[in-house]
């Protein structure tokens, strides 16, 4: 189980993505892009997320997780072509002679933070 | 308000894979990470292996990765090798070795006198995989009691190991496992894979393994 260490690190990451001044009890959400190949078990880590994200000062930040699919290239043939795990095999030409393009490893891909500053004090101005 | 980013989650882990790499780099250690299931033979491997390598005056070490327990190290200690325990339990329990890890039990090594340094990881044909270490070469050792199917299983395992041990040959007569359809579930998988059948019970297929060994080695160097 590598959830919980990938949960550490994508709150890790989020932490040191916060621009100067804000502050990471605002995040709201944290995007990220997870490979197929990485064999991550969403509900596990959306548990484990869960159950640290305090510790890292973001209690209200929810996790969203968008899976990517295994895109390979032939080197035989230069065909581009989706990966029906655990098949790496060439569907024009058959070779196994293939590079993973997408779909391994995991990336950060945004954060949403709470509007309002709170700083401002009375947000009269909010429509 | 949303805010785009693009960056690697693991960033931090493969940073201190690449700390780990330029000491390897600056004492002109060559590492190898061996992963596989529980049970598959790693650590009996590294017993009949290693001998191999001193005979050719190669100084080597280990870091034997487990969740707990000493029990690898201390099967080690008749080679008269430096090995050092990395266990995950204290910090968690994780099921892999990370570059931290690695990195803190590099502090118990004399590193300018090492050659070769394997990293026995804990047994799990999954997390592993995930984490660079800074190692030279990345081997999975597949027992033939295992069967056919781990590679289709374990893609992303088969997918970033360069070399596949079959342990265990020995037993073939006694199993129902087909080899050429083993080959060629890991073909499927990773076609550029080699593949070399050992047992370190008769000591079949060691020496190429020794040899492959000695092959990356000199590649590194040149």
């Amino acid at each position: 189980m590598h959830e919980l260490y990938i949960a550490q690190c994508i709150l890790d990451a989020a932490k040191r993505s916060l621009p100067d001044g804000m502050s990471s009890a605002d995040v709201e959400q944290i995007r990220v892009e997870i490979g197929q190949l990485d064999a991550v078990v969403p509900d596990t880590l959306a548990f484990l997320f869960d159950a640290i994200k305090k510790e890292y000062g973001m209690p209200g930040a929810e996790l969203s997780v968008t899976d990517v699919p295994v895109l390979c290239r032939c080197r035989q043939c230069e065909a581009q072509f989706t990966v029906e795990l655990p098949i790496f095999l060439c569907p024009a030409c058959a070779s196994s002679n293939t590079e993973i393009v997408r779909g391994r490893g995991i990336l950060l891909t945004g954060i949403t933070v709470r509007d309002d500053e709170g700083e401002g004090n009375g947000n009269a101005d909010h429509s | 308000m949303e805010m785009p980013i693009i960056r690697d989650v693991l960033e931090e882990s493969n940073a201190r894979a690449q700390e780990n790499r330029a000491q390897f780099d600056r004492h002109g250690i060559f590492v190898v990470n061996i992963m596989s299931s529980p049970g598959s033979g790693k650590t009996t491997l590294l017993q009949k292996t290693i001998p191999l390598l001193q005979e050719r005056s190669m100084k080597c070490a280990v870091i034997e990765g487990d969740i707990t327990s000493t029990i690898d190290s201390e099967r080690l200690l008749p080679l008269g090798i430096p090995v050092v325990q990395a266990n995950t339990e204290p910090s968690g329990g994780d099921c892999h070795v990370g570059p931290h890890l690695v990195q803190a039990a590099l502090t118990h090594f004399d590193l300018p006198s090492l050659d070769v340094l394997f990293i026995e990881n804990i047994g799990n044909l999954v997390c592993p995989a995930e984490f660079y270490l800074g190692e030279d070469a990345r081997v999975v050792v597949l027992s033939v009691t295992e069967g056919e199917d781990k590679p289709l299983k374990y893609p992303l395992m088969f997918r970033e190991c360069r070399l596949c041990l079959l342990s265990k040959m020995d037993l073939v007569p006694h199993l129902e496992i087909n080899i050429e359809r083993l080959r060629r579930n890991i073909a499927q998988t990773n076609g550029r894979m080699e593949v070399i059948p050992v047992s370190a019970k008769t000591g079949d297929g060691l020496a190429d393994w020794a040899a492959w060994l000695l092959a990356r080695m000199k590649e590194r160097v040149r």
